[in-house]
């Protein structure tokens, strides 16, 4: 346990580091949205690999706060530390308005929906004059890459922080988990499921809203297709699916892995771009078969093992005779 | 006498067109042991299900410490002092035995030390404490039964209900959820029991109620009621010549 702290600290005190070392604004560049997408991916597994709802709609909400921060910064010159905050509460208000009546559904609908959902809000800023229409809106420049790294990392570092805090630590993660392994058993405990899923959705939906808005100021330039299109919530489920879901951990190191794949197709195989989208679903159909549970679930379970066989006998699972009772 | 504890008023449940409850009316004083039986399909679970809040009664109603509670939510109830255990058991198979215990605690003690602690002074109770780290998926069926009975205690309820926790245990395992359930009623908590093995039953009821296809056919101390011949003609299956 205190080594897990122990190296997240180590790579934080890297990436703080990365900087001073690297000068080269190319690589600060990709290394910053590298975080952005570990941002992403922790950010949809607190829904979905803590409760179980596929949020297939994640992407709006990161469009949302792109939105809200370029409309606020353009439309009333609003500093961009004051859209910051707003973008995260409006892409929470969305949250809670398309979870009250959504999380009361089973699974599956609640994937549809909140895909529709996604497509829904692309729509709007498609058709909108204010938001530019198709040719989306540009934002103040602020050309200063150290600054948007810094400013990446010590929000995505305090979103695992908070995350880790309220999922790992606080009763708030295992009355989510309890949700997750049996709604009925935990009603029959006091927890109210669509209650606590609706918290889980807000709070899975503020930090993409504010991740939105650091990605719109620093890109200076945003559209329809680039920030409410699918491949934003595709990546983030990717990355979370193939690092292993409800780890925190896991989404993290997919992200990399993912991440890093992409950028490096990109940029020196780009003749062969068809190729990405190609292995890329090559791998993670591999993943999902191989390691189910996603590399960091594979190996933490795999350590787990050989830690209980050391300390105790594994207790045969006898057939559950009551199970044919209903 | 004050009032009853539980009061179910006539109540019904239909799914479709089928009477899975129907009519049933009887009441619970503080501190008793009331066992619930009847054949297989009676309405037991389902009852329980109407009382624990998971379905609203068709027609009926159902008062709890004097007050109205006919089709509030499982989660209130559970504040409200009502514990419950699933005949199909459902532990949260994928986390430890105590994570199991803790997550019924917050209901009364909302901070995670608190809850932890008194986790463990309810599995010291119900002998589950050496296998406290271990995963909910890994217990046996007596120890999944117990799993059941532990969360529901820990919600330090008043009134208990517990569906077919002895069946399927072997003789002494059974034995020892017997001793844990009198120790409960020592501990000032109503029971109602669900339970097919009538050992167990007419061991320690003060009172039976027997359900037959929905409707409440008898009601009374357990002998009376092991006399009673439609209790009899119900379980037999068939009139008499
Ligand atoms: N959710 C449901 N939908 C439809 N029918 C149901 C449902 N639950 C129970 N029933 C029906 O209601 C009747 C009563 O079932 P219930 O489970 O309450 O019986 P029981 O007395 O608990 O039986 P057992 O001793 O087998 O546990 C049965 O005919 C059953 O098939
Ligand atoms: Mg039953």
């Amino acid at each position: 346990m205190s080594r897990k702290y122990l190296l997240l600290i180590l790579a934080f005190g890297i990436l703080l580091a990365v900087p001073s070392v690297i000068q080269d604004t190319f690589f600060l560049r990709i290394i910053t949205e590298a975080i952005l997408w570990i941002g992403l991916a922790i950010s949809w597994d607190v829904l979905a690999g803590y409760t179980g709802y596929l949020n297939f709609g994640h992407g709006a909400f990161f469009g949302v706060g792109a939105y809200t921060t370029a409309l606020l910064m353009n439309l009333c010159g609003c500093p961009f530390f004051v859209a910051l905050p707003v973008a995260g509460v409006v892409a929470g208000i969305v949250a809670l308005i398309a979870g009250i009546p959504t999380l009361r559904l089973k699974g599956a609908y609640f994937a549809i929906a909140t895909w529709a959902l996604a497509r829904a809000v692309q729509q709007v800023a498609l058709v909108m004059d204010i938001t530019g229409g198709p040719d989306g809106m540009r934002l103040p420049t602020y050309l200063h890459p150290g600054f948007f790294y810094y400013l990446m990392l010590g929000v995505v570092a305090g979103i695992f922080a908070l995350y880790w805090f309220l999922l790992e630590k606080a009763p708030f993660g295992l009355k989510v988990k309890a949700i997750r392994e049996d709604d009925q058993s935990a009603m029959s405990l006091g927890l109210n499921p669509t209650k606590i899923k609706l918290q889980a959705f807000i709070l899975s939906a503020i930090p993409a809203g504010i991740l939105g808005a650091i990605y719109a100021y620093w890109i200076t330039y945003i559209d329809p297709a680039s920030v409410l299109g699918d491949l934003v919530t595709d990546q983030a489920v990717v990355m979370a699916v193939f690092g292993g879901l409800g780890t925190l951990i896991g989404p993290a190191i997919g992200a990399i892995i993912i991440f890093s794949f992409k950028t490096y197709f990109w940029a020196y195989l780009s003749n062969y771009q068809v190729l990405y989208l190609i292995i890329l679903g090559g791998v993670i159909a591999a993943g999902v078969v191989f390691l189910p549970n996603g590399i960091w679930g594979t190996i933490s379970g795999y350590l787990q093992t050989r830690r209980t066989l050391k300390q105790e006998p594994v207790v045969q699972e006898k057939t559950d005779k009551g199970a044919h009772h209903v | 006498m004050s009032e009853p504890l539980l009061q179910v008023n006539a109540v019904t449940k239909t799914f479709g067109g089928l009477h899975a409850v129907f009519q049933v009316s009887f009441q619970m004083n503080s501190g008793e042991i009331i066992g619930l039986i009847g054949p297989n399909g009676a309405g037991k679970t389902t009852l329980f299900n109407v009382i624990s809040g998971f379905y609203a009664p068709n027609k009926g109603q159902i008062h709890f410490k004097g007050q109205d509670i006919s089709g509030k939510p499982p989660y209130k109830l559970a504040v409200l002092g009502i514990g419950r255990t699933f005949q199909v058991v459902k532990p949260f198979a994928g986390l430890t035995v105590l994570e199991n215990v803790i997550i019924a605690s917050f209901a009364k003690h909302p901070k995670r030390r608190q809850a932890e602690q008194h986790a463990w002074k309810i599995l010291e109770t119900t002998g589950l404490a050496d296998r406290a780290n271990a995963q909910a998926s890994s217990l046996t069926l007596a120890g999944r039964k117990r799993l059941e009975v532990s969360k529901a205690l820990a919600l330090e309820p008043t009134l208990l209900l517990l569906d077919e926790v002895v069946a399927g245990l072997n003789p002494t395992e059974a034995d020892r959820t017997i001793e844990l359930i009198l120790s409960l009623r020592n501990m000032g908590i109503t029971i109602l029991i669900v339970e097919h093995i009538m050992r167990v039953i007419m061991n320690i009821s003060d009172r039976v109620v027997v359900l037959n296809f929905g409707q409440k056919i008898a009601e009374g101390i357990p002998r009376d009621v092991a006399m009673d011949s439609g209790v009899i003609q119900a379980y037999l299956g068939e009139a008499p010549l």
